[in-house]
Order: structure tokens, then sequence, then C-alpha cells
């Protein structure tokens, strides 16, 4: 009994770091920032000044205004644009790197790079790749006998959130492939050996044994990178800034915008919290994988 | 059957290949644009193929010499390090606790670090910001690094957990046995055989602090303290880009992740198939 007891306080001594880390970090963090949202009229040069009033009024203000819900559409589409097609070329790249070729090894470390650059250098090099007068992209669209005007990418309100999305896309697929790839080779060879026995062509052999395989750290890789587009950020603020006319503003960048620009503290964090509740609800309709994966 | 099996491999190869453009394209491109004057970079039909003959170093020199490049460098190295061995510990004993001991209590821990992994930092800087200056640490590299440790710790634990979940629990009872404490069996005996995973954390942690900019951007007002990702930043709102420097400057950066992965790709292949799949 006494062991058992002793057992516990070992076991919450080792976790006490992180829990202090994520309480004091993360958790105090989002108290404030739920604490703020109810804040009356909180500004970001008035902080600590005082008791204001509470209320409901930066919710009213926040969820009244029609550009809060072009952020959330923007959001909307940005999260699919970037998971989805992301998803794809990892599941693609996957099936790839499982089989054997001269310089395998290499291709895998290539293949891991974007995920590893900074999401600012990303979005600088995407930059360049789209600038208007002298990016390779439209050199490429000319020469493939495009002869309309330079398309600038990012500062044209048409293609500003496809071309935000776009870097995203090629940094997020390798964390998709990499996952993938880790559970194609826990998929014992007989099986295959088996499908091919029972004259399974490539598609069926497919779906009855790979995916199978894959489906659970798939699924969960999907719900991770669907969160984290929801909470990008580096990528959009450096290459459009939310604009052009907030073609391209999501509520993570309509938040930093609110806190920094505008410097309204309560709209800010009310609008942290609806981006929260979004992404919990998200997390509700995954619980199920979620959950098995994990516990 | 012969003939097959070789137009199989040749459609591996072709798929290979369409792959290899894909991922490599924009980093070619960078790389390219780096070495190459401004006066062809400034082309409207930028060469595919470089003219060896014009090569030059030119970029990586302004690059250097005309940016502080190396104290955005050593700014980035000292926060990205320290981060990545602070929040290496806090995960590992974490990890640790969540693999070998369950309850209600860590149950409710392990979920609470999942979960947080999941907002926005943009939504965390604003009451870091207001933390910091609270604290008179705006500006300091400190806040930085505690920043980066509170991004960082969640999914390591749970990485780390992984690995010792894959480590068989007889081996810390048979050093308990040997008379070592706790402590002791995790440090000298479980933790050795952890070492690959230790490894795939470490990789993990040091890229999420590398590749931070919006606490970077937020904490740091100085330009003496600015990190790789908010320098690489500051070039971009100049009237006139300098493209060549720009991208010298980025491909640079690359560079130390880079040489991270050719040595430890085997580690970080595994580590994230038994941390984040498992």
């Amino acid at each position: 009994m006494r062991i058992l007891r002793d057992d516990r306080v070992f076991a919450l001594l080792l976790l006490a770091p992180a829990i202090l880390c994520v309480l004091g970090l993360v958790g105090w963090p989002i108290a404030q920032i739920i604490g703020f949202s109810f804040v009356e009229g909180a500004k970001l040069n008035a902080l600590g000044g005082g008791a204001r009033p509470l209320g409901f009024g930066n919710f009213i203000s926040v969820l009244t205004d029609p550009e809060t819900w072009d952020s959330v559409v923007t959001t909307a589409i940005y999260v699919a644009g970037a998971t989805l097609p992301a998803f794809a070329l990892g599941l693609g790249a996957a099936l790839l790197l499982n089989r054997s070729f001269p310089l395998r090894r290499a291709l895998r470390c290539l293949a891991l790079l974007p995920w590893a650059a900074p999401g600012v250098l990303v979005s600088i090099i995407f930059l360049w790749l789209f600038d208007p007068s002298y990016g390779v992209v439209n050199y490429l669209l000319r020469s493939f006998g495009y002869h309309g005007e330079d398309i600038a990418w990012y500062s044209n309100e048409n293609t500003a959130l496809a071309a935000a999305i776009l870097p995203t896309i090629w940094k997020g697929f390798p964390f998709f492939a990499l996952t993938i790839l880790g559970a194609l080779q826990t998929i014992p060879a007989d099986l295959y050996e088996a499908a091919d026995i029972d004259g399974a062509n490539r598609t069926q052999a497919f779906f009855n044994v790979t995916w199978p395989g894959v489906r659970g750290p798939a699924l969960l890789a999907l719900v991770l990178n669907g969160l984290w587009a929801l909470r990008e950020f580096d990528i959009i603020f450096a290459t459009t800034g939310g604009g052009p006319s907030r073609a391209s503003e999501t509520l993570g960048i309509r938040a930093y915008l609110e806190a920094f620009s505008y410097y309204d503290l309560g709209r800010a964090a009310a609008i942290g919290v609806l981006t929260l509740a979004i992404a919990l609800a998200l997390l509700a309709v995954a619980r199920r994988p979620l959950q098995k994966e994990f516990f | 059957m012969e003939g097959t099996s070789l137009r199989r491999d040749w459609r591996v190869l072709a798929a290979v290949l369409v792959m290899v453009a894909i991922i490599l394209f924009p980093i070619y491109w960078m790389v390219v644009t780096a070495h190459l004057p401004t006066r062809i970079v400034l082309s409207r039909t930028p060469p595919l193929l470089p003219p060896l003959s014009e090569m030059t170093f030119d970029a990586f020199g302004r690059a250097l010499l005309r940016r502080p490049f190396l104290t955005w460098l050593a700014n980035t190295m000292l926060v990205a390090i320290a981060a990545t061995l602070l929040s290496l510990v806090i995960a590992t004993l974490a990890g640790y606790s969540l693999s070998r001991y369950r309850s209600k209590a860590q149950e409710l821990s392990g979920l609470a670090l999942l979960v947080s992994k999941m907002l926005p930092g943009s939504l965390i800087v604003i009451p870091f910001f207001i933390m910091a200056s609270r604290a008179g640490m705006i500006d300091s590299r400190l806040s930085l690094i505690l920043a980066n440790t509170s991004v960082g710790v969640p999914f390591a634990t749970w990485m780390m957990k992984g690995f010792f979940d894959a480590i068989p629990r007889e081996l810390d009872a048979a050093a308990a046995i040997d008379g070592c404490s706790r402590m002791q069996a995790l440090w000298h005996v479980v933790l050795p055989v952890a070492r690959p995973g230790l490894t795939a954390a470490a990789i993990y942690l040091f890229i999420v602090a590398w590749a931070d900019f919006v606490f970077a951007r937020t904490l740091i007002n100085s330009p003496e303290l600015w990190t790789l990702t908010t320098g690489l930043a500051s070039f971009v709102g100049e009237h006139g880009v300098d493209w060549p420097g720009l991208m010298a400057a980025g491909s640079l950066s690359l560079i130390p992740v880079f040489i991270l992965f050719v040595l430890l790709e085997p580690y970080l292949v595994s580590g994230m198939a038994a941390g984040a799949v498992k």
C-alpha cells in the first residue's frame, strides 16, 4: 500500500514540470483570454488599470460583425484547402517511399525538408516563386502560352487565399507522408501475398489491406493537421498579412490584428474564444478516432 | 513477368521523379536565385538551368556582411538550443510518468497536454505578451525560450511516452531489484535504451523553436535580438527586395536543420511513427 502511494507521488513529481509548463504557459494564458473577452472596452494599453465592467459587449460586437463571419468562411476554406490536398500528396509520397528504389533514404530526407523549413522561409520562397514580374510561375505560365497580364498572386483578391494555401500544403504534406509511412511499415507482407493469392488487383489490395492498416494514424494525422491549419499564422501573415481587402484573413490573423494593430484586446480575446470553440467542436467530432489512437 | 516488373519499376521511377520535382523545385529555385547576379534574377525569362559562368557568391557575402545574419543565427541557436534542452528534460520525465504509471490523474493530464497543443499561437501570444510585459520580460531571450518550451513540451511528451511504452517495464523492475532508486533506474537503464526517442524528440523540439515566428515577432523589439525568422521577414517589406540576398540568407538558414536531418533521419522516421502514431 505504501509503495503504491509512493509510486503515485513519484509519478506526479515526474509529471509536475510538464503540468506546470502547460498550466503556466498555456492554461493560464487561455484563462486570461477568456477573462479579457468579458472585459468591456479592454485596450492593450489599458492593461491592469482599475476595474472594468464585465459583460458580453465584446462577443456581441464580434458576433454581429459580418467581417467575423467572413473570417470564419476564410478559415474553413483555408483549413480544408490546406489539409485535404496535403493528405493526398502525403499518402502518395508514403506509398512511394515504402517501395524500394535507389536513393530512397536520401529522398526521405528531402521529403522531410519542407516540414522542417520555418513557415516564414517557406512564405518567402513562395513569394519569390509567385512574384508578378520576375516569378518563375508566371514565366512558366507565359511559356505555356498564357498571354494575359502578369498575375500578382499575393496581392490579387481572387488568388491571395489560394496562394497562401499552396505553401501550407507544401509544408504540410511531409507530416502525412511520415505518419503514413510509419504505419505502412507495420503492415505484414504476407497480408499482401494473401490478397494476391485471392486474386485481388492493386486497387482492391489498397482498399482491403493498405487502407485498413493506415486508417487510424492517417485519420489522426488529418485531425492534427486540420487543427494546425486552424492555428496557422506564420505563412499567411508573412505572405499576405491577411490581405488584400481581407481576402486571406483567417481568425488567427484577425485576432492578432485586433490585438496588435487595432489594440482592441477585448475583441481579439472574443475572436480567440470563438476560434477555441471551433477547435473544440472539431475535436469533439474527431473524438472517437483520437481516443482509439491515444488510449 | 520480367517485362511487367521492368515496366512497373519504370513507373515507380517516373513517380519518384515527379515527387522530387514537386518537393525540390521551391528549394532548388531558392538556391539558384541565391547564386545569380541581380541582373539575371530580375528578368522576365529567368533561366531554369542557371548558366554556370554567371554563378556568383556575391549574394551570400551581402547576406553575411551587410545584414546582421550571423547575429540572427546566434540568437536563434541560443534560443532553440536552450528551449530544446529545457523542454526535453520536462517532456522526458512527463513521458516516462505517463508511460509507467496509469491513474485518472495521468490520463487527465495526458489529455490536457494534447489539447493544449491545439491552441492557435496567435492566440497564446496575446496573454503571453501581457505576462511578459508585466514581468518586464519584453525584449528578453528568456521569455522567448519559455514560450518555445511551452509550445514544444506537449507533443514531445507524447513522443516520449510512445518510446517508453515500447521499452519493457521488466527493465526498470530489474534495475530496482539490483538496488537502483527509481531515478537511477530511469537515468542508467531506461534512458540509454530510449536514446532514439530522445533524439527524435530533440529534433522535433529544435525545429519548433527554430521555426518560431509569432513569438519572436511579438516578444522581441530590438533588432539585435531578432531571430532568423524575424530577420528574414524584415527583408520583405522593403522597397525593392534584394531577392538574391534574401534567398542566400534563406538557404543558409536551412543548412543547420538539413544537417540535423541527414544525420538523424532514421531516428526521426521511427520516432514520429512511435510517438505520433501510436
